[in-house]
């Protein structure tokens, strides 16, 4: 518990840690205003599946409820996978860089353990943002266009509360998918000493998953890649809840997490520290 | 003067330490990176209460040694023991009893110096903010312990990494050329630091490519070249058993011709300007009795320790090397390659 306290206290002290959460507070109050002054619907924004996407977007101004849906679609494909790639990136790398890597593994902790509450606390500022994020849309959208019941896909309305529970287990999933990046990108920060370096080595592998999505030549790795199960959250707004989808995803991020956080610890357990 | 002499001179007395434990020691301890192999077959043992001085020119291996000590890199063969705890195979333990710092020691720039000590301290076991100010007070840091590390000199830090290698009172601390950067003043509130910890019974494990520096603060020694550990053993043995002279007179080619009469070729030769007579006990009242004899008017005659000793540094850590002596000049200016 200690080495991850004191991991966390040193993001902390450090001022992206704060720029990243404020911006995903601050970016729904932005979506909000945008929605608020504007006559027609701005262009789709993310990634998302287009009919899901513009369905999204065109009723933002009727209900709150679909700001919170519509910040995830937004900022799931890019402005997320950024953070939590740069979150991962920093734990071993950053630490390479700074020169106090050496300073740290001096002192009585094993290998291990440095790297797994790092892994940890990278993972735990992900949430944070993910939960901002919903917080942000939440706080933006209910105060403007007021918390309504919502019409799902399939055509069938629920109560306020229900849709906030559905957004909430969305968001969860989404945070799970992030999961992914963090996990590549502390994979990526083992292997160089260089944060920048494992940062982009993680969003390359992410533009990479999605420019090998728009080719059906690539279809039979579709299933294997994370980024083609981002989406996946969606199906909690079918109802009843599409789990198929669901659960096909999740097993995707638990093999790509452990997976690769697993190489990253056999990797730097046995790893010359030279920086 | 030659390596042989100083083996010899070391036989029988490399482990015992006077029954005193020996809290750090590497047995054949090697490492290679690729076909370079920077450490050697390393057989050190430091005693307690040592204050050891690791002496060679840089890129002999001192670095990469001492970052095998603390784990940081893995030996390709051989191993590290600090008291009873082998190093990689039982590094935290060993850990427990070891302080210091590799090449320049780094903190956590956003965080004041106080925070950096209780961060990595705590690691150790429990820090009180008595023992934070106690340490700070030892390095002379006490007046800047809440600025942060990231304004900190470099000087600055290498007082802050003995502070925190002091901070939970180990067996051993290590420092990789602590002197290493910092103005004359500055090197000497290190020197005199070190010596006082000697003093107070700490052992210190010291790197330095300066032979000047082992001299002033160091009880025990070894030399490193090329990985190899040439010798090893108490500082005052390390100096040429020599008897050499500079003489300096009115007339330095009649001096020669006498000189030159009274030893064999070997044992006479020129260096700026001065006559260099290496040779026996009672040689120099006979000399200075011809010189006179001769009308020869004697302005100096002094002992040319110091340059016997740069000499021997120099003729152990170059080797069948040629490159090395330019790396031992610069290595005196101060700088680090």
């Amino acid at each position: 518990m200690s080495s991850i306290r004191r991991e966390f206290v040193k993001i902390l002290f450090q001022k992206r840690t704060f720029i990243g959460w404020g911006l995903l507070f601050i970016i729904p109050f932005l979506v909000m205003l945008a929605f608020r002054f504007s006559s027609a619907g701005p262009g789709r924004g993310g990634g998302g599946t287009a009919d899901v996407g513009a369905m999204i977007f065109t009723q933002v101004r009727t209900n709150g409820i679909y700001l919170i849906v519509a910040a995830l679609l937004a900022m799931s494909s890019f402005f997320l996978p950024l953070l939590a790639s740069m979150s991962g990136s920093n734990t071993v790398a950053g630490e390479a860089e700074s020169g106090t890597l050496r300073t740290m593994l001096m002192q009585p902790i094993t290998r291990g353990r440095f790297l797994m509450s790092k892994w940890f606390v990278a993972n735990v500022y992900v949430a944070i943002c993910v939960f901002l994020l919903g917080l942000g849309s939440l706080i933006a959208g209910g105060a403007v266009f007021g918390l309504h019941p919502l019409k799902l896909f399939t055509g069938q309305s629920i109560g306020v509360a229900h849709a906030l529970g559905l957004s909430v287990a969305a968001y969860a999933f989404v945070f799970l998918g992030m999961m992914c990046v963090v996990s590549v990108s502390v994979l990526f920060s083992t292997l160089t000493n260089s944060s920048l370096t494992a940062a982009i080595g993680g969003l390359v592998l992410v533009i990479v998953m999605l420019v090998l999505g728009g080719f059906s030549v690539f279809d039979f790795l579709q299933p294997y890649l994370f980024v083609h199960h981002f989406d996946a959250w969606t199906n909690f707004l079918s109802s009843p809840v599409q789990w198929g989808p669901v659960i096909k995803a999740l097993i995707n991020f638990a093999v790509w997490i452990v997976g690769t956080t697993g190489i990253a610890y056999w990797r730097f357990r046995s790893r010359d520290i030279l920086s | 003067m030659t390596a042989e002499k100083f083996d010899m001179a070391q036989e029988g007395r490399l482990e015992h330490c006077e029954g005193k434990p020996v809290v750090l020691s590497t047995h054949g301890l090697t490492k290679e990176f690729g076909s370079l192999r920077a450490v050697d077959n390393l057989d050190l043992s430091v005693c307690r209460g040592d204050v050891f001085g690791f002496l060679g020119p840089n890129g002999s291996g001192k670095t990469t040694t001492i970052r095998m000590i603390f784990g940081l890199i893995y030996p390709t063969s051989g191993y590290v023991q600090v008291l009873d705890h082998k190093v990689p195979a039982q590094r935290t333990s060993a850990l427990r009893h070891l302080g210091g710092f590799v090449d320049d020691p780094m903190f956590y720039g956003n965080m004041s110096a106080r925070r950096n000590l209780r961060l990595l301290g705590e690691m150790n076991g429990h820090v009180t903010e008595e023992r934070i100010a106690e340490v700070l007070d030892i390095v002379g840091l006490l007046d800047r312990g809440d600025s942060k590390a990231g304004s900190f000199s470099h000087g600055m830090r290498q007082r802050l990494g003995i502070a925190l290698a002091l901070i939970h009172d180990p067996d051993v601390i290590v420092l990789d050329e602590p002197t290493s950067g910092l103005d004359p003043q500055g090197m000497k509130d290190v020197r005199e630091l070190i010596r006082q910890l000697g003093a107070q019974g700490t052992t210190v494990f010291l790197s330095s490519h300066l032979l000047h520096e082992v001299e002033l603060v160091c009880n025990r020694a070894a030399i490193l070249s090329k990985g190899h550990v040439i010798v090893q053993g108490p500082v005052s043995e390390l100096h040429p058993a020599s008897h050499a002279v500079k003489i300096l007179t009115a007339n330095q080619s009649k001096a020669l011709e006498i000189i030159r009469a009274m030893v064999p070729a070997g044992g006479v030769r020129e260096d700026e300007g001065y006559i260099i007579v290496d040779s026996g006990d009672g040689f120099v009242p006979e000399m200075v009795r011809r010189l006179v004899a001769g009308n020869v008017d004697i302005m100096a005659i002094v002992p040319a320790v110091e340059q016997g000793l740069e000499d021997m540094f120099l003729e152990l850590t170059s080797t069948a090397e040629v490159a090395l002596p330019q790396a031992i000049g610069r290595s005196r200016k101060g700088g680090r390659l």
